[in-house]
């Protein structure tokens, strides 16, 4: 009984930090699923939203929740321009040339955030940033439950957007099958701009809400990266709902590994995870 | 049946980079008709189909469609003119079910309109897809998948229907029933271009056809003068 109620904390806390952890890992699964391509500037490009979230903070006292109304269709944009400027033509030569693109975009995004704001560790505070709720004898920080609270939301919007219209179908057609696609008139250079598009908006919601949860600084990004990878390898590249589970399973296998083996265990369990999936099942708990 | 002109291929020759494909290829498909194109494999059939869809594009010649150039059209354009092509091997969107498939078939502008109609027409001349229109679409056997391809060519509201070696892999007896329904669907007012590998049962359900070889046309004319002239019988029959 006792060991149950020691265990609520990091199953409660697992859980949450996993629904942070699949919003960050939906804009990097959805473009692998799409365009085949690892976007390793992905994590770079949400803690960007991160910074860009801590200056409107910071010089206009804008909300970053708020931050996001503009926020969203600027890294919408953001992501159409990449692609059609950058990854198109290099996707079209390779896989590795578009690796390496992303390498290159993550490189100067990372030195150009130094430059900007220093390589000093920053933080989203607000009114509600200390603000928790207790359940039993755990306590829970707001920010958390607003963690899986968007998780939820993301990804329902992400599978009836998928699903339910035009557009979303053409993006998943294509990635299933590009020449077929081509031949219902789907312009699958326009699919990959849009796909691009989407994964940058969400990266936009990622920033915020890492943001609002852990401090961050330029190179923060890199840990994301790591860990939205080890997200989508658990669940199966390219799957929807393997991004949720492998969200969760991350989460919990952090906070239980922290629990029974301290500090150290805390990354060290969650990607033995990722190396026991890799072993067992290579395509994932949810791949094809 | 009109004799309006509806597909006119003009001497095109087409290449793979260097390697050329097809030479002076010409052919015309009349509004109403089902036209074959037959061939044995590697005889440049389904080349001569993704150079009419847009996939590849000739060198040399042209292309019109209902009147219209589309010799450079690109393949996601070319749809909304109003050819829809069914391609070797169904090509289904495996993880998608049955009636997602046939949803995004109506992804062009002029066919999102029509989408209820055409779907209503669908299901009525395969009833078999409307009771799996949940399945996911590679859990279907091999004909019933291409009766979802053929019904994702109709959801695009296409004057001419191009269909890739439908019988490939499919029994005597599906493939019958698809002609059939072949049929039905020029008795509506759509066009048909069939590519088959399969020369005899080809040339009895078509009305012209074209007998293409080592990537040029060989013989054309009435499937039925077809049938009868010596040397397809010598060369495809065996007699």
């Amino acid at each position: 009984m006792e060991l149950l109620s020691d265990l609520a904390s990091p199953i409660i806390f697992g859980i949450l930090l996993g629904g942070l952890y699949v919003v960050i890992a939906l804009g990097l699964s959805l473009v692998f699923g799409v365009m085949k391509v690892i976007n390793v500037a992905h994590g770079t490009l949400v803690i960007l939203a991160s910074y860009l979230a801590f200056f409107a903070l910071s010089q206009w006292a804008v909300d970053p929740i708020l931050w996001l109304l503009p926020g969203i269709p600027l890294f919408f944009v953001l992501g159409l321009l990449i692609e059609k400027y950058l990854l198109n033509r290099a996707i079209k030569m390779s896989a590795d040339a578009a690796l390496i693109i992303a390498f290159g975009i993550a490189l100067i995004i990372q030195n150009a955030v130094q430059i900007i704001w220093t390589p000093q560790s920053r933080s989203l505070i607000t009114d509600y940033s200390f603000e928790s709720f207790q359940i039993g004898n755990v306590y829970i920080p707001l920010v958390y439950i607003l963690d899986f609270a968007v998780a939820l939301i993301v990804m329902l919007a992400i599978h009836q957007f998928l699903n339910r219209t035009y557009l979303g179908q053409s993006i998943t057609a294509a990635s299933q099958d590009k020449e077929a696609a081509e031949l219902m008139g789907i312009n699958s250079t326009r699919v990959y701009q849009v796909a691009f598009g989407i994964a940058m908006a969400l990266g936009a919601i990622a920033g915020v809400f890492f943001g609002l949860t852990f401090p961050f600084n330029p190179t923060s990004g890199n840990a994301l990266l790591i860990i939205a990878f080890g997200v989508i390898i658990l669940g199966g590249l390219g799957s929807m709902v393997g991004t949720f589970i492998g969200g969760m399973i991350f989460g919990l296998s952090q906070t239980l590994g922290g629990h029974f083996f301290g500090p150290t265990g805390q990354l060290l369990v969650p990607f033995l995870m990722v190396l026991v999936v890799l072993t067992i099942r290579p395509q994932g708990l949810f791949g094809r | 049946m009109s004799e309006e002109v509806l597909l006119q291929v003009n001497n095109i020759d087409v290449f793979y980079g260097n390697l050329q494909v097809l030479w002076d290829i010409s052919l015309v498909v009349n509004s109403g008709e089902i036209v074959a194109i037959a061939g044995a494999n590697g005889a440049g059939k389904t080349t001569l189909l993704k150079t009419i869809s847009g996939v590849l594009h000739p060198a040399q010649g042209s292309i019109e469609f209902a009147g219209k150039g589309i010799t450079k059209m690109q393949a996601s354009d070319i749809v909304g003119q109003g050819i829809s092509q069914i391609p070797e091997g169904r090509q289904l969107f495996p993880e998608m079910t049955v009636a997602q498939n046939l949803f995004i078939g109506s992804y062009n502008r002029g066919a999102r309109a029509k989408r209820d109609q055409n779907l209503t027409r669908v299901y009525e001349l395969f009833p078999v897809l409307e009771e799996r229109k949940k399945q996911l679409a590679k859990t279907l056997s091999g004909g019933e998948q291409q009766m979802v391809a053929i019904g994702r060519g109709l959801m695009a509201n296409p004057r001419l229907m191009i269909i890739d070696e439908m019988s490939l892999g499919l029994s005597p007896l599906i493939v019958s029933e698809l002609f059939q329904v072949l049929n039905e669907i020029r008795n509506r007012g759509i066009t048909i271009l069939l590519v088959e590998q399969n020369v005899w049962q080809t040339l009895k359900k078509a009305d012209r056809a074209y007998v293409i070889e080592t990537g040029r046309i060989v013989l054309s004319g009435k499937a039925n003068d077809l049938m009868d002239e010596e040397d397809v019988r010598n060369a495809y029959f065996g007699e």
